[in-house]
């Protein structure tokens, strides 16, 4: 089922992206743990209102990391990028006094009419992660080796993606249609970025999972290296799931048990884990078959993904079901 | 206004809106609701956002489509539904509510032409994150000033999505009421630049900063597009106001929906902050996809672990199996037996104490909870979905606690 992935750490950027409740936050905190792990500098980026990934890297509890970030571990930087925020720097930039900046940022019109209008959002948050990836450590080298971007879901995560292209074709010329043209050429370059979809073996998310790579290819030109499909529930813990269901059934009456439950809820307890399992199976299939790419199978974890020691134990899942590892060292600076 | 206490009454109300994380199966329980609504003869329309063709499929439609359409009888009868009652189900399209509130607002073919032909329409329309919000927002007027229904159950967007559809109606309010658009759609602006002169002081400053970071033929096409829509703006701004008025108001109930794991109920309860500072009328909180063992069976009578202390019943169920079946499959059969009860109640009791916090908290306030149990597998068709409803409204069901 599994085919072989190609590797992850090859690109500079990863886009996680997928159907809402599949576990696009704890395959990007597992992604910046094995990049550390191999020694990269690892920057995490959220991008929704709440932050999430900061909890489940360190397992405790965690102030916000915010638009200036932190890091949280050697090696695992975290940034939540937050649109006004990334507006001012910008800005700041563009204009080349951010007192002015952030005097034209109090203006309640502005405020207003930026509350409003739609995509602006999206451009701005792609383009600091844009200036993200440019940014240089005092080496000369980049400053981060890989960008793991915990991206909104589907509908909205592919609008996310194309936002440059609509903001082109809106404007022509100008700073900002310059601007958009370099984001759009990171986000579309395939030596630069890779967008990881998300899925889990159930319908819904399989079939929406087939619509993003359809539309990845038409729509952007992109073509990911493979699907990650989560919580993948593991075959029953004995040797023939149908045979302990019928036997359980076919014992009459109740049994002086003491701790465990009646034969006819262990019966049911076998039907339901056997079904989920078998469930799964037949989704795996189906998205294979509906994306044409090789699949990183995650298996279902008995405690749920809490923090660093269940991300630790996915890891290999995903990193090692390839051949290899496959890591490259950072790359050289450009000469 | 009257605390809802339980599921039931929630039907009585005008609009019950279900919100909450992606992937809890908001869309499929939002389907029950209007179900058993329709079962209690109420006239009831279910408003999807996913296109789930399965969900179709167990209504009896081909496909959802952007305006109600009616169950067929045979689905009706299959989902317990007397013939007599009726049922509808929509899905959201953004596109196609824009294009007909243009055609519904700006009554001259010439006037339509105009805006369907704007590049910034259409990509506001079609493309930019935050219109689905803005065309929900204008779809559930229409279906609140239409009296074709007595219920109408709304599915929204997942995750904080969901929150942008809530607070899309003031949004786009300040969007419409800012002097700034007001400024973009003066006439004179159409003309060219020398519109920008109307205005003094820090609004002038703004455009003229607007202008140099973004280029001159953009803020044009947006006065063209603003301009276009002119006509329009009066009536969003109205039909916004209302729309938030009435979710907010007595005649609409909140349902919030979650799954057991983890991070699902870490998601919602920064859900329930948002909803709580909002000040939105929450009713209750779905809990879906529980593990459970079923009625009467406490899990923490397990014992963690539990490999020396159930040999007892492990000998028990060797007895059992031995009157059918030969030494050793008797007892490999008893192994496994307790090996997936095992494996079993660590789900349960993983997903109980998952959702306890939450689930205590929502009591605390005074929200009902209501908890359901994992199914094996999706509801693809019309018995599926009323066996699902009658699990929702099952009065002898458990609660939460296990």
């Amino acid at each position: 089922m599994t085919a072989e992935p190609s590797s992850f750490f090859t690109r500079r950027i990863i886009v996680v992206t997928g159907k809402g409740g599949t576990g696009k936050t704890t395959v990007s905190a597992t992604l910046g743990l094995a990049a550390a792990h191999h020694g990269l500098s690892t920057l995490l980026v959220e991008v929704g209102a709440f932050e999430q990934l900061p909890r489940l890297i360190t397992g405790r509890a965690e102030e916000p990391v915010g638009y200036r970030g932190r890091l949280l571990q050697p090696g695992i930087q975290a940034i939540r990028i937050e649109p006004f925020a990334a507006l001012a720097e910008y800005l700041g930039l563009q204009i080349g006094s951010r007192r002015l900046v952030a005097q034209a940022l109090r203006n309640r019109s502005l405020r207003q009419l930026l509350r409003g209008a739609p995509g602006w959002r999206e451009l701005i948050t792609l383009g600091k992660i844009w200036q993200l990836e440019q940014m240089e450590g005092p080496n000369g080298n980049p400053l981060y080796d890989l960008i793991i971007v915990d991206a909104p879901a589907t509908g909205h995560g592919l609008t996310f993606l194309d936002i440059p292209h609509v903001a082109r074709s809106a404007v022509q010329s100008g700073p900002l249609a310059r601007n958009a043209r370099r984001v759009e050429e990171l986000i579309r370059d395939p030596k630069r970025t890779q967008i990881l979809p998300v899925s889990l073996a159930e319908e819904l998310p399989a079939q929406e999972t087939g619509e993003l790579v359809q539309r990845l290819r038409h729509d952007l030109g992109l073509v990911p290296d493979q699907v990650i499909v989560n919580a993948v529930a593991p075959p029953l813990p004995c040797p023939d799931p149908a045979e302990l269901e019928q036997s359980l059934r076919r014992l009459q009456g109740d049994l002086p048990l003491t701790q465990l439950p009646q034969p006819e809820s262990l019966a049911d307890a076998v039907a339901h884990t056997s079904a989920r399992h078998r469930l799964n199976q037949a989704y795996l299939i189906e998205i294979a078959e509906r994306t044409g790419l090789p699949l990183v199978v995650l298996p279902l974890l008995d405690h749920g993904v809490n923090g660093p020691v269940e991300l630790e134990a996915l890891r290999p899942a995903l990193i090692e079901s390839g051949q290899g590892p496959g890591i490259v060292p950072p790359r050289e600076p450009a000469s | 206004m009257k605390t809802i206490q339980s599921l039931d009454e929630i039907l009585e109300r005008r609009i019950v809106v279900c919100v909450g994380t992606g992937g809890v199966g908001k869309t499929t329980l939002a389907a029950a609701l209007s179900v058993e609504a329709a079962r209690r003869g109420r006239r009831a329309l279910v408003v999807t956002i996913d296109p789930a063709k399965r969900l179709a499929g167990a209504l009896g439609l081909n496909a959802l489509e952007a305006e109600p359409q009616a169950l067929p009888d045979s689905t009706l009868i299959d989902l317990g539904i007397e013939t007599k009652q009726r049922l509808f189900a929509m899905m959201l399209d953004t596109q196609a509510t824009f294009d007909g509130l243009v055609r519904k607002l700006a009554p001259a073919p010439e006037a339509q032409k105009r805006i369907f032909e704007n590049p910034i329409y259409r990509h506001v329309s079609r493309n930019l994150a935050g219109s689905g919000e803005y065309a929900a927002m204008e779809k559930v007027f229409e279906l609140l000033e239409s009296t074709e229904f007595d219920l109408i159950v709304l599915d929204t967007p997942p995750a904080q999505n969901a929150v942008d559809f809530l607070d899309a109606p003031i949004r786009l309010l300040e969007f419409i009421e800012s002097r700034l658009v007001r400024g973009l759609v003066q006439p004179a602006l159409a003309a060219g630049r020398k519109g920008f002169r109307w205005f003094e002081g820090p609004t002038r400053r703004m455009l003229d900063l607007l202008e140099r970071l973004i280029g001159v033929g953009f803020l044009r096409d947006l006065s063209d597009f603003l301009l276009a829509f002119e006509s329009l703006s009066e009536g969003f701004a109205d039909r916004a106001k209302q729309v938030r008025e009435t979710l907010l108001g007595p005649d609409s109930a909140f349902l919030l929906v979650t799954g057991a794991s983890r991070q699902t109920v870490q998601n919602a309860e920064s859900f329930l902050d948002h909803l709580e500072s909002q000040a939105l009328p929450l009713a209750g909180l779905l809990i879906n996809r529980m593990r459970l063992w079923p009625a009467g069976i406490a899990a923490d009578s397990f014992k963690p672990g539990g490999d020396a202390t159930d040999t007892p019943d492990l000998l028990t169920l060797r007895q059992a199996f031995e009157r059918s079946h030969p030494e050793p499959q008797a007892a490999a059969l008893a192994e496994s037996a307790r090996a997936v009860a095992n494996q079993y109640n660590g789900w349960v009791n993983q997903d109980q104490e998952n959702i306890e916090p939450l689930r205590k908290r929502a009591q605390d306030r005074g929200l009902f909870v209501r908890c359901l149990a994992e199914r094996a597998g999706d509801v693809h068709d019309a018995l599926g979905l009323r066996a699902l409803s009658e699990e929702l409204f099952d009065a002898s069901a458990q609660d939460c606690h296990q």
